[in-house]
């Protein structure tokens, strides 16, 4: 079969992108990239559009004027043209539109008491949009046949970068963040299966219904509704109904979770870890994390550990589910339980496990880094040593201190006018957040740690690529979402799904302020 | 009561649609034909659009049963209309088609001359099934064929 199209389009986007790329680097777009403020994003905008630009423009020649032949070139050229269309709407998005609304929505000013303009109340960022528009465009313009391959590429956006996340994480912030949310997915997967079922059963659903119901609502969304239904043997109704509810629920909970968030005045870590587990569908708990901090990747971390955590709990719940639906149907086939494991291992799982360890041999960032930060304080600039009046401000403050540690590491950084080592740093880091001095102090010894504290430039590279494929990622998902499938939402799956998705939702968000911590 | 030589049936398998096969059924004289439209919604197609995380296989082994659970349904109402098609003594002709459930019947009912379309009524609020209808409005403007509209049973 061959699957690349003639079509012009590919190439067409190609000069598109090629255009705009050239346009900002000549400098002729200067006075509308100021007034969005995007002038800091200028250097991307080149790198990205011309990189995009080419491969479109080499691609497109080859789809229109070479002989197709059936093939894997042949089916990776046809996924371009979507890739490059995806690419265009987060990119128009990302640096156009968002932009644009966050300062439509500042001229409206702020709503109500809240101090907020709309935008920011409602997570108008453009990763919500990202995804808005990508739904707009499937149910209201429908996706063009020449993009239809490129957009299901956008899966392979968002594992690329769950793989690549896998450099920003360190050995000991992987370690208390997979504690933590095995504790609390297992809790809450388990919770929610077992509350489906046992709901199920006072309701006499179906078994079948029960089991893919149950899969959906308790683990990740519509990827475990696709993996469990097959074993439970679900009826064409009861998926359709199961995914509808998943996505109504997940796409709601995308556009509530942030602004309730901040309401609720969390940070990165416990927003993370709610969204990582009370988010029913795993697509929208990326979305719903780089909603709430759309210029850092911080509460991204903490979710897609939830998410990792979730998918490597898939193979364990199908399992139960299909000896539990062989305990009771007759006719069900046995469980092979190699099979199951093998088949439902989640493999790119493994790709963020490899880069992870590449991480942690120094290849990115030193290996001592801690959330892609490192301390070096071998080439403080002058400008940056602690100023005679520093050291006098300080000192005026020393008798505050009470703790020997605490004395002896400010001594230190009073002495040599700079942090000197990373012991130090972490004493004096604790000595800001009891706030036993007063501000003007707090600043001069954060000057002092900033002075020390370096991000490495790959990871700032892969912070800036990480980024790029969840937007990409989102707006192809985004573009796979579709009203139809929404509205199948009915049934006993959407009672009992709302029951379980709003105690799944609100008991976490309770366990989460009660017991997690910001820092991890 | 008025019969017909050729009827276009669109049904798949429900309460209302099988009030449908019932009326065109008695609707036909013996020799009569009845092309029977099943139409496989295809919101189908966007039905595991959200998932990401699994693997091609999975997606594979899902794709595989939703197709094998809806052809086994299509299949199991057209033998049910083939055998009463039979007894009757009418020609019986199934067409399924993957698309959009009016879209495809108005494309049907110009490929052939029928003398009637025969469609169950919508369900009524509260019972169970795929919320993919005929848009009756459209059906009304786009037919130029008489339509009959059987009414859901009681």
């Amino acid at each position: 079969m061959i699957y690349s199209q003639k079509t012009p389009a590919t190439l067409i986007l190609g000069i598109v992108f090629a255009a705009y790329g050239w346009a900002v680097k000549q400098g002729l777009l200067d006075g509308m990239l100021a007034y969005l403020g995007q002038t800091k994003n200028a250097d991307e905008m080149v790198a990205i559009a011309l990189t995009a630009g080419i491969v479109g423009i080499i691609a497109g020649i080859v789809q229109l004027f070479a002989t197709a032949r059936e093939g894997n070139f042949d089916y990776y050229l046809s996924t371009i043209a979507g890739a490059l269309f995806i690419l265009l709407v987060a990119a128009v998005v990302k640096w156009q539109f968002a932009p644009l609304v966050a300062i439509l929505s500042k001229a409206m000013g702020t709503v109500g008491g809240t101090g907020k303009p709309i935008h920011k109340l409602l997570g108008l960022n453009y990763v919500v949009l990202g995804i808005l528009s990508g739904i707009i465009i499937v149910n209201y313009f429908k996706i063009p046949s020449w993009a239809e391959n490129g957009v299901r590429l956008s899966r392979l956006g968002l594992k690329t970068g769950v793989i690549l996340l896998g450099a920003l994480y360190s050995i000991a912030e992987l370690a208390k963040l997979g504690q933590l949310s095995v504790v609390m997915i297992g809790f809450f997967v388990l919770g929610s299966v077992g509350m489906v079922l046992f709901i199920g059963a006072r309701r006499h659903i179906p078994n079948s219904m029960g089991g893919v119901l149950s899969a959906g609502m308790g683990v990740c969304g519509v990827s475990a509704t696709v993996a469990a239904a097959p074993v439970v043997q679900a009826k064409s109704t009861e998926i359709a109904y199961t995914i509808g509810t998943i996505l109504l629920w997940g796409v709601l909970m995308m556009f509530i979770f942030p602004p309730l968030g901040h309401a609720l005045g969390m940070g990165p870590v416990q927003f993370g870890a709610w969204a990582g587990t009370g988010i029913l569908n795993s697509a929208q708990v990326a979305g719903a994390a780089l909603a709430f901090q759309p210029d850092g990747i911080e509460t991204l971390k903490v979710a897609e550990i939830f998410n990792i955590t979730r998918v490597l709990f898939l193979p364990i719940i199908v399992l139960w589910l299909a000896v539990w639906y062989v305990k009771r149907e007759s006719g069900a086939q046995t469980v092979n339980v190699g099979k199951v494991i093998v088949g439902k291992f989640p493999v790119f799982v493994l790709g963020f496990i490899l880069v992870f360890a590449l991480s942690s041999t120094g290849i990115f960032a030193p290996a001592n880094h801690y959330k892609g930060k490192y301390f070096d304080n071998s080439n403080v600039s002058a400008k940056k040593m602690l100023s005679d009046g520093d050291v006098a401000t300080l000192q005026a403050q020393v008798d505050k201190v009470q703790r020997e540690d605490r004395t002896a590491a400010l001594s230190r950084l009073m002495e040599n006018r700079k942090v000197m080592s990373i012991d130090d740093d972490d004493t004096l880091r604790g000595l800001v957040n009891a706030k036993v001095l007063d501000k003007g102090a707090n600043k001069i010894l954060k000057k002092a740690h900033k002075a020390v504290r370096h991000t490495a430039k790959r990871v700032k590279k892969f912070r800036q690529l990480i980024v790029w494929f969840f937007a990409f990622g989102l707006v192809g998902l985004g573009m796979q979402i579709t009203f139809a499938s929404i509205k199948q939402a009915g049934g006993q799956p959407l009672f009992i799904g709302t029951i379980v998705g709003a105690t799944k939702a609100v008991g976490a968000l309770i366990v989460i302020l009660l017991f997690v911590q910001e820092t991890i | 009561m008025q019969t017909y030589e050729r009827i276009l049936l669109a049904s798949h398998g429900t309460q209302g649609a099988r009030a449908a096969d019932t009326a065109a059924m008695s609707l036909c004289t013996s020799g009569a034909a009845i092309d029977h439209l099943e139409v496989v919604p295809d919101l189908w197609k966007g039905m595991m659009g959200d998932d990401w995380l699994n693997n091609a296989s999975t997606r594979d082994i899902f794709g595989s049963y939703v197709e094998s659970e809806l052809g086994r349904e299509v299949q199991q109402h057209i033998k049910k209309l083939e055998n009463e098609s039979a007894k009757k003594a009418i020609r019986y002709h199934p067409i399924v088609v993957l698309g959009k459930p009016t879209e495809s019947l108005l494309e049907q009912a110009t490929k052939h001359k029928y003398d009637l379309v025969v469609i169950g009524s919508p369900r009524p609020r509260g019972e169970t099934g795929l919320r993919s209808r005929m848009h009756l409005d459209t059906l009304a403007r786009g037919l130029s064929i008489p339509i009959l509209i059987v009414p859901y049973p009681q």
